[in-house]
């Protein structure tokens, strides 16, 4: 067991180190030079070559790379003299925006995408898993297809379509709720839940359509098991043969994906933060996109694949748990 | 079209959009062609009356500032909110709207700046009494600081009119490992003398740009001196979350009796960031609660204009002040075909600028532009009409001039874009059609746009770019857009033609080493329709900056300097007791 985690943990830095490599080679191939940005309106080629080396981008992409990955670890400095900006472990650098480090950035931003995604997450589960159970014991009947065909619609509304919806809806025409604007969980519960009910309807609703197709067929396919009969033809009541046995086992697949679309969510909801005016991860890797912020990207997009591989990796346990097969 | 789906596409047209232009001058008394058709928003006018003091002012808004370290804020909205609020600058701006705001009065300093030496020396002298927000005197060193520090490659992207200026700079890398600069003295600590390389008539108007406020040695942190400016004005810095919100509270130690600008209404100030614009459209426009005491910091989405328009009560809460920027058609003056002048004369004829007023917004945003000098630059009088009055061009003048060119039937030609700007590209591309143009368009990002075309080498024939003066001096424009001594190979930026002509430049060098400033600002006027005749670019638009103020705002107007934003100096509320905290 011991050995399958330290294989596991190596694969981790692996996809983490390539997914920083492509990172690194995408921007440098990218037409937006940072420097000549950072300088500003107009800016001499003196200028510009002093501005280039404080950034470090006068070194080959090869030391920057290097650079970045011993910094991770060591820590780095950014310029010289009494005014330099010093970034401990783990240092991910400085926005080139805004001379922040990129983990306080991060760390900043975290909680506020954690905040949505988890909100959502409950939502989901508890309307995905009650709809896909209920259609999946009605199997044929009239509920069954009407959930199934209300699941089907809502998958198919892209996010940005619902969500606009929504604020149009409840907030613009029906006055029910304020636009949202993200209040932090410790100061205020009440306004926190409040002003983040829309953009978790938004998210749920497209997740729960899904999970309530997989949780049916997952069902439908436990329930036809042979311990199923078997419970039954013991004589177990009809409550404790659906929990126990049908839904336990018909749970494990839609926790597979439950892990992943979990992890993707907490590196940031792009769209919903970016129309709900929600100040998260996905927001901050939108304007870093605009403003071709390259280190504030890579943050984000190793958090990203942080939060997934990691994911993972915990669904993967779970299951060598299970099942000592896949322990080879 | 039904106001939900106005409502939808605003929302999703707001992400795509992204403003590639400062913002805005205003000049009420223009007398521009298309006048007629502008719908009445309020211009030089202000909005909701005369403010009373107290109250909390919110500022919505769907972006950061870019910098609010005084010696790198180089984005005209930011100006404005910076040195209204946080920092005072030896000379500032009238705060009026129309006109009368582009006029300057002393700010930190007792007068203008007194020139000598042929205007080649500038010495001021502080006001006494003024104070920083620790109750700490200002002093003359501090702002001589501040001004070293704009040479810092740390502390980059502001304003670098100081290195243009100031004699034996050539090397000077900032203050910041200890050395200073030998030609701004301060003989003591209310007076500070500037020695220039060259005269420069309009340097009173050069210190109002925020590197001429004072910063203390002793507050120093780099680049982190962004976070928190130490105030010398009537505001200082409460808490500030980059990206989510900044909270602004009075200054104590501010005396408004040193103040003929700043009046300083409302108790507080607050900047919400990170929202969408078009919910902050909406938000303002139906001013429930506290949102009634808000105003928007970027550009109302195009896509709000038809639900403020027909609604005079909220029509009237618009400020739509001229940006005093001037967006051209760069022609690539570098090679085929545009290096030819009977063809890129043509493209003065070809190129419908009405079908660009209506892909831009509309009349209510944008006036058709007849010369490359803004209004607020050339005064009352616009630039002659060189290609004449048609705002829908002239297909056969352009004809007869492309078979000059020796190209009767046309030629294809590239462009790019950014996406928020496909559709003026696409109404380029029919209009050139006219003529035989072909037009292929690429579009990219907003993000890597000026790189793009800023790629010398691989600059496309046509590009769509814009130049907002930093104050009002034709040495601010024509310079930086026509100077060919300007071109750099990479990250090319307002010379997009690639324009180079010996006679234009040395007649720039005899104006910029004009003594008297009325002259020069008469030669850079002289100057526009000489180059308009070399044709490197087409003017287009003289676009407005339309924003919102909610219900329970006072004393709004959009400044005619810093691109039509609010001037923050008078802003306030009708009823402080109606906004919250």
């Amino acid at each position: 067991m011991i050995a399958y985690l330290v294989r596991r943990c190596l694969g981790v830095a692996g996809v983490l180190l390539a997914i920083c490599a492509v990172t690194f080679v995408i921007f440098y191939l990218l037409p937006s030079d940072p420097a000549s940005a950072a300088c500003g309106k107009t800016c001499s080629p003196q200028r510009l070559a002093e501005v280039r080396h404080y950034m470090g981008l006068d070194q080959p992409v090869w030391r920057q790379f290097g650079d970045y990955l011993v910094g991770i670890f060591a820590g780095r400095d950014l310029g010289s003299g009494p005014h330099a900006l010093h970034c401990g472990f783990p240092c991910l650098g400085y926005s080139y925006d805004n001379a922040l480090p990129v983990w306080d950035l991060l760390m900043d931003r975290l909680p506020v995408s954690a905040s949505l995604a988890v909100g959502a997450a409950c939502m989901w589960l508890v309307l995905g898993l009650g709809a896909g159970v209920t259609a999946a014991l009605k199997k044929g009947g009239l509920l069954d297809r009407t959930l199934m065909v209300g699941a089907v619609a809502t998958a198919s509304l892209p996010v940005y379509f619902t969500a606009v919806m929504l604020l149009y809806g409840v907030v613009r025409v029906g006055g029910l709720l304020p636009y949202p604007t993200y209040t932090p969980l410790t100061g205020d519960p009440l306004g926190w839940a409040a002003n983040l009910l829309l953009p978790w309807t938004a998210l749920a609703l497209l997740y729960a359509a899904m999970y309530a197709r997989q949780s049916r067929s997952s069902m439908i396919e436990a329930m036809a098991q042979p311990f199923i009969r078997t419970a039954r033809a013991k004589g177990m009541p009809r409550h404790v043969v659906v929990v126990k046995h049908g839904l336990r086992s018909a749970l494990m697949p839609v926790l597979t994906i439950f892990g992943m679309d979990l992890g993707a969510l907490l590196a940031g909801a792009v769209i919903t933060e970016s129309i709900f005016g929600i100040p998260g991860v996905g927001r901050l890797f939108y304007d870093a996109l605009q403003r071709s912020d390259q280190p504030v990207v890579l943050g984000v997009t190793l958090l990203a694949a942080f939060f997934i591989v990691l994911a993972n990796v915990a669904i993967d346990l779970l299951y060598a748990v299970v099942d000592p097969r896949v322990r080879n | 079209m039904t106001r939900h789906t106005r409502a939808m596409s605003a929302s999703l047209g707001a992400s795509l959009a992204l403003a590639l232009l400062g913002a805005c001058t205003g000049n009420a008394d223009d007398d521009g062609a298309g006048r007629h058709q502008r719908p009445g928003v309020s211009t030089g006018t202000v909005i909701g009356g005369t403010p009373v003091k107290g109250g909390t002012l919110t500022v919505l808004s769907d972006q950061d500032f870019a910098h609010l370290d005084p010696a790198r804020n180089w984005v005209m909205p930011t100006m404005d909110f910076g040195s209204r609020l946080l920092y005072r600058t030896l000379t500032t701006f009238k705060s009026s709207p129309g006109k009368v705001g582009s006029e300057i009065v002393p700010d930190l300093a007792t007068d203008l700046g007194r020139p000598s030496d042929g205007g080649r020396t500038w010495t001021f002298t502080l006001k006494p009494g003024l104070k920083y927000e620790d109750g700490t005197p200002i002093k003359a060193q501090d702002v001589k600081y501040n001004v070293e520090r704009s040479f810092a490659p740390d502390l980059a992207g502001g304003p670098d009119y100081a290195q243009r200026y100031l004699a034996g700079a050539k090397d000077y890398t900032g203050p910041l490992q200890g050395r200073h600069l030998d030609s701004v003295k301060t003989p003591d600590d209310r007076t500070i003398v500037f020695q220039l390389r060259r005269p420069v008539a309009e340097f009173s108007y050069t210190v109002t740009l925020p590197t001429f406020s004072p910063v203390p040695a002793s507050r120093e942190k780099g680049v982190q001196y962004d976070l928190r400016p130490f105030s010398s004005g009537p505001y200082r810095i409460d808490t500030y979350e980059r990206g989510k919100k900044l909270v602004l509270v009075r200054n104590t130690h501010w005396d408004p009796a040193t103040d003929q600008v700043r009046k300083a209404y409302p108790d507080r100030i607050v900047v919400q960031q990170g929202l969408k614009r078009g919910q902050i459209d909406d938000r303002i426009i139906a001013s429930s609660g506290p949102d009634a005491s808000a105003v928007e910091w970027s550009d109302m989405d195009p896509a709000s204009i038809a639900k403020v328009l027909p609604r005079p009560e909220v029509r009237k809460r618009l400020a739509a002040e001229q940006t005093g920027c001037t967006d051209m058609l760069a022609l690539n003056t570098s090679r085929a075909p545009f290096d030819n002048l009977e063809l890129r004369q043509a493209m003065q004829y070809a190129v419908d600028k009405s079908a660009q007023v209506t892909a831009n917004g509309g009349p209510a945003l944008n006036d058709i532009a007849t010369g490359y000098l803004p209004p607020s630059l050339t005064g009352v009088r616009r630039a002659d009409f060189i290609y004449g009055r048609s705002t829908t061009g002239d297909v056969e003048k352009a004809k007869k001039l492309l078979a000059e060119g020796g190209k009767p039937d046309g030629f294809p030609a590239t462009i790019t874009v950014s996406t928020g700007d496909k559709t003026r590209a696409e109404a380029l591309q029919q209009s050139l059609s006219r003529v035989g143009v072909r037009l292929q368009i690429q579009t990219v990002d907003p993000s890597v746009y000026y790189d793009t075309i800023g790629d010398t080498k691989h600059a496309p024939d046509m590009a769509i770019s814009g130049w907002c003066p930093d104050y009002p001096s034709g040495s601010t424009f024509l310079p930086f857009v026509f100077d060919g001594r300007t071109i750099r190979e990479k990250g090319n930026q307002g010379n997009v033609s690639q324009f180079r002509d010996k006679a234009v430049e040395k007649r720039m060098d005899e104006i910029a080493a004009m003594s008297d400033a009325t002259r020069a600002n008469q030669a850079w006027i002289d100057l526009d329709p000489s180059i308009q005749r070399k044709s490197p670019a087409v003017p287009l638009l003289w676009e407005r900056k339309p924003l919102l103020a909610g219900d329970n705002i006072a004393g709004a107007f959009g400044h005619p300097v810093w691109t039509g934003q609010f001037d923050f100096a008078v802003i306030g509320l009708k009823d402080p007791a109606k906004s919250q905290g």
